[in-house]
């Protein structure tokens, strides 16, 4: 029971703590992969404690009750223990529903995620194959093109993935410009970043009450537009994609309420791709410390909490 | 012609269908076009354009023995509303896009090419 104990803090711990420090190391984007990659592996460790805690807490009931008929004796036990006001026993009986709803609320999270990802998928797909077939083809260009009087480029996962441009976007943007932008796209095609965003996203809806999921999920996407932006401006030049950018940002209609964090994110490229790079060593390897903490944070946990049972002789 | 297979024989019948503009097409229609560019079976376009139609992309109705179809929505009809599906920001959480910018409101992004021109610039003074 302390390994799930401490697990649990552990990921309590992550919860609390990851959000603040990875936000810190990411924000400005200098190796965006590299923080893509710290907040998945907090993710993702969140929810590999979450899983091998109650799986040992699991084990630790079964293992003192492994026979089936040995298992009602002492359930029956138990009960009539209860009966008697036996608190011992009534706490045991108080863990063991406990760890019975940490089980049902990792199988109904897993349900839910699961039943996501599938939504996502077909609506994506779907939304995919009639570009494909509403889209037109212009020799030379290696996208489709939709008719419509807001000038947009974005790309969809489906069979087959497609790159969009619409003609109004065509009309606004130089040969170079519209190069970088579909080496923006293709690189988002290529590192499968869609994939990795929906992933991330139907985290963020399974667990809405946890801010390391929202947060990862948002700060996740804002790393691989970074990420696709250094690729492109690699093949076709910083001035180029920056151009790209001015002429696709405005005169686009407003259908919701203002969209703070998205002017801002959109400027923090911008800065980013104008500003001469400047490689952070310390950064780096600070974010590549979180990464390694987080990677093996439940593994350290476990065996913190093995030695702690040992050295008490509990 | 390069094929993307069946998906793309779909895209082909639909140009066919919505450039014939206003009157009804059958099957033996778009074969006979269709054949004169490349090797297709008639069973394939008849299976394909039923596809269509279950798909709710065409619509039939029965003539003689055979069908006559025409779309339910024009090209851009099916623009208009794709283009509000990709565009309309927080619309759907599960269409899983990868805009190059996001939408922004008329006043921020106002403010946003302002900074965004400065940066510019001096990109290119720094990159030059």
């Amino acid at each position: 029971m302390t390994i799930a104990a401490c697990l649990l803090l552990y990921s309590l711990a992550l919860l609390v703590g990851g959000p603040p420090i990875l936000r810190r190391l990411t924000s400005l984007g200098h190796t965006p992969l590299l923080g893509v990659a710290a907040w998945l592996t907090a993710m993702a460790s969140v929810l590999v404690s979450w899983v091998v805690a109650t799986t040992s807490a699991i084990v630790d009931v079964a293992h003192h009750r492994v026979h089936p008929g040995a298992a009602i004796a002492a359930c029956l036990t138990t009960l009539r223990g209860l009966a008697a006001g036996n608190a011992g026993t009534a706490l045991q009986i108080g863990l063991f529903a406990v760890i019975s709803v940490g089980a049902a609320a990792i199988a109904a999270s897993a349900w839910r995620l699961l039943r996501t990802l599938v939504r996502m998928r077909s609506r994506t797909y779907r939304h995919a194959r009639a570009v494909h077939v509403v889209g037109r083809r212009v020799d030379g260009l290696d996208a489709v093109v939709i008719d419509s009087a807001e000038p947009a480029a974005y790309c969809v996962p489906g069979r087959p993935h497609a790159v969009v441009v619409t003609s109004a976007a065509l009309a606004a943007l130089s040969e170079r410009e519209l190069a970088a932008i579909l080496a923006h796209e293709r690189a988002h095609i290529r590192g499968r970043h869609p994939q990795i965003v929906a992933v991330v996203r139907g985290l963020a809806a399974t667990f809405p009450k946890l801010s390391l999921m929202a947060q990862g999920a948002q700060h996740i996407s804002r790393l691989l537009e970074m990420h696709a932006d250094d690729a492109a401006a690699e093949q076709h030049g910083r001035a180029s994609l920056l151009g790209g950018l001015l002429a696709l940002t405005g005169s686009m209609p407003v259908t919701s309420g203002a969209l703070g964090a998205t002017g801002v994110a959109v400027l923090a490229r911008a800065e980013r791709l104008a500003a001469v790079t400047d490689v952070r060593p310390g950064r780096t390897a600070l974010t590549a410390a979180a990464i390694a903490f987080a990677a093996g944070g439940p593994l350290a946990t476990i065996v913190l909490a093995v030695a702690g049972v040992l050295s008490c002789g509990f | 012609m390069r094929s993307r297979g069946f998906g793309e024989l779909e895209a082909v019948i639909m140009d066919r269908i919505w450039n014939r503009e206003g009157s009804t097409t059958t099957v033996r229609d778009v074969f006979d076009e269709l054949v004169a560019e490349r090797e297709i079976a008639y069973t394939t376009v008849m299976s394909t354009m039923d596809n269509l139609y279950n798909k709710g992309w065409l619509a039939r109705e029965k003539d003689g023995k055979a069908y006559r179809y025409w779309p339910t929505l024009t090209r851009e009809e099916h623009s208009a509303r794709l283009m509000r599906d990709a565009l309309s920001g927080g619309g759907s959480p599960d269409l899983v896009l990868s805009h190059f910018v996001e939408q922004i409101g008329p006043e921020e992004s106002a403010r946003l090419r302002a900074a965004l021109r400065k940066i510019a610039a001096r990109g290119r003074r720094t990159a030059k």
